[in-house]
């Protein structure tokens, strides 16, 4: 466990590093990802250390949210005057956003007879 | 006896200034409340509804409210759960490998749909929020709702939006695909299992996942994926919008 633990905060680690100095326009963690990503590739398989504690983590990828999502009490009164259209916004795109990416999937993947 | 023991017992509110300088209630706090979410989840059969981590923030925000904590002072104990986002980030390279080894040279498809899914996200929220005239401090929030929350923050910082309103739209979208998604495709008369799970994960990200996960497994490897490859595509696209937007 604890060595799957090192891995990962080394990547992300290195993912910091290279947000820092050579891509800041995109944020540390997502580079981690993308280094894991590679040397996973580079495995060929993904080591089972690292897959316990990143499958855990994931797991519970809810509880990380909690801390940040509390601040919505800095935003409330702001919040409640814009409810309803906040709502709107979001239920449209929501369902916009499925329907845009099935649909042009659905179509797509009729046009290619390797596929199934 | 019993009366030595009470004048041991320092005042009740000095227990309280105690506890409340560790960062100990604060992680107490934010994680019962998880467990409570969970429990409540789980007893309500998985009903998206009954989302956990909507329940445990409505719990510790009611919470610290009660005990008048200050948000800051909440989330200076908080920190060491919020930190392990980033790490939750990099882990995300563990479905995404393991969805594109079984992608069966899809990755075309997916790829044009996800960028489609994406733009179609960032617009219809930035497009409707203005049209209704909501207050232009949130619509900035907006435009990262639909990568998943980890990833969100982050971009949030690079286009100064706030972390914590981009988290909670995050939240908020993730429920509302998970509830509405279904519906969705079934209009749309999509029966496969990989598309159904793809369209999910690009619009609802994690909550999405999960529901797409505890209907079919293939349709929730699917979801991972597209809540993957969402937030990379996300992270390096959506500050360039913005930058050239504003």
């Amino acid at each position: 466990m604890i060595q799957g633990l090192v891995q990962l905060f080394i990547f992300q680690a290195l993912g910091e590093l290279v947000s820092k100095f050579a891509l800041p326009f995109i944020p540390g963690p997502v580079l981690g990802l993308v280094l894991l990503l590679a040397f996973l590739s580079v495995l060929g398989a993904v080591p089972a250390s690292i897959d316990l504690v990143g499958s855990s983590i994931l797991q519970h990828l809810g509880l990380l949210f909690i801390p940040a999502s509390v601040g919505v009490v800095l935003y409330l009164p702001v919040l409640k005057a814009n409810a309803w259209a906040i709502s709107a916004a979001l239920v449209v795109s929501v369902v916009a956003t499925v329907a845009v990416t099935g649909g042009l999937l659905k179509v797509l993947a009729k046009k290619e007879p390797t596929d199934e | 006896m019993s009366n030595e023991f009470q004048t041991h017992l320092p005042p009740i509110s000095e227990i309280w200034v105690y506890l409340s300088g560790s960062p100990l209630l604060a992680l107490v706090l934010t994680l019962s409340a998880y467990w409570l979410g969970l429990t409540l989840y789980e007893r309500s059969q998985r009903n998206p509804l009954a989302n956990p981590v909507l329940i445990a923030v409505v719990v510790v925000t009611l919470s610290i409210s009660m005990l008048d904590m200050p948000y800051a002072k909440y989330f200076e104990g908080a920190q060491f759960v919020h930190f392990l986002l980033g790490t939750a980030t990099v882990s995300l390279a563990i479905p995404i490998y393991k969805g594109l080894a079984s992608l069966k040279g899809r990755i075309g498809v997916l790829l044009l749909s996800l960028v489609a899914g994406g733009i179609t996200s960032v617009f219809t929220a930035v497009g409707m929020a203005r049209w209704l005239g909501v207050d232009e401090s949130l619509v900035r929030g907006l435009v990262a709702k639909s990568v998943t929350a980890p990833i969100a923050m982050g971009i949030a910082e690079r286009v100064q939006a706030s972390p914590t309103l981009t988290a909670i739209f995050a939240v908020s979208t993730g429920i509302l695909g998970a509830i509405l998604g279904r519906y969705v495709l079934d209009a749309l008369c999509m029966t496969a299992w990989w598309q159904r799970g793809f369209a999910l994960g690009v619009a609802a990200h994690g909550i999405g996942t999960s529901r797409a996960f505890s209907v079919h497994p293939e349709a929730g490897a699917y979801a991972s994926l597209g809540m993957g490859l969402h937030g990379i595509v996300g992270a390096v696209v959506i500050p360039y919008a913005v930058a050239w937007w504003y």
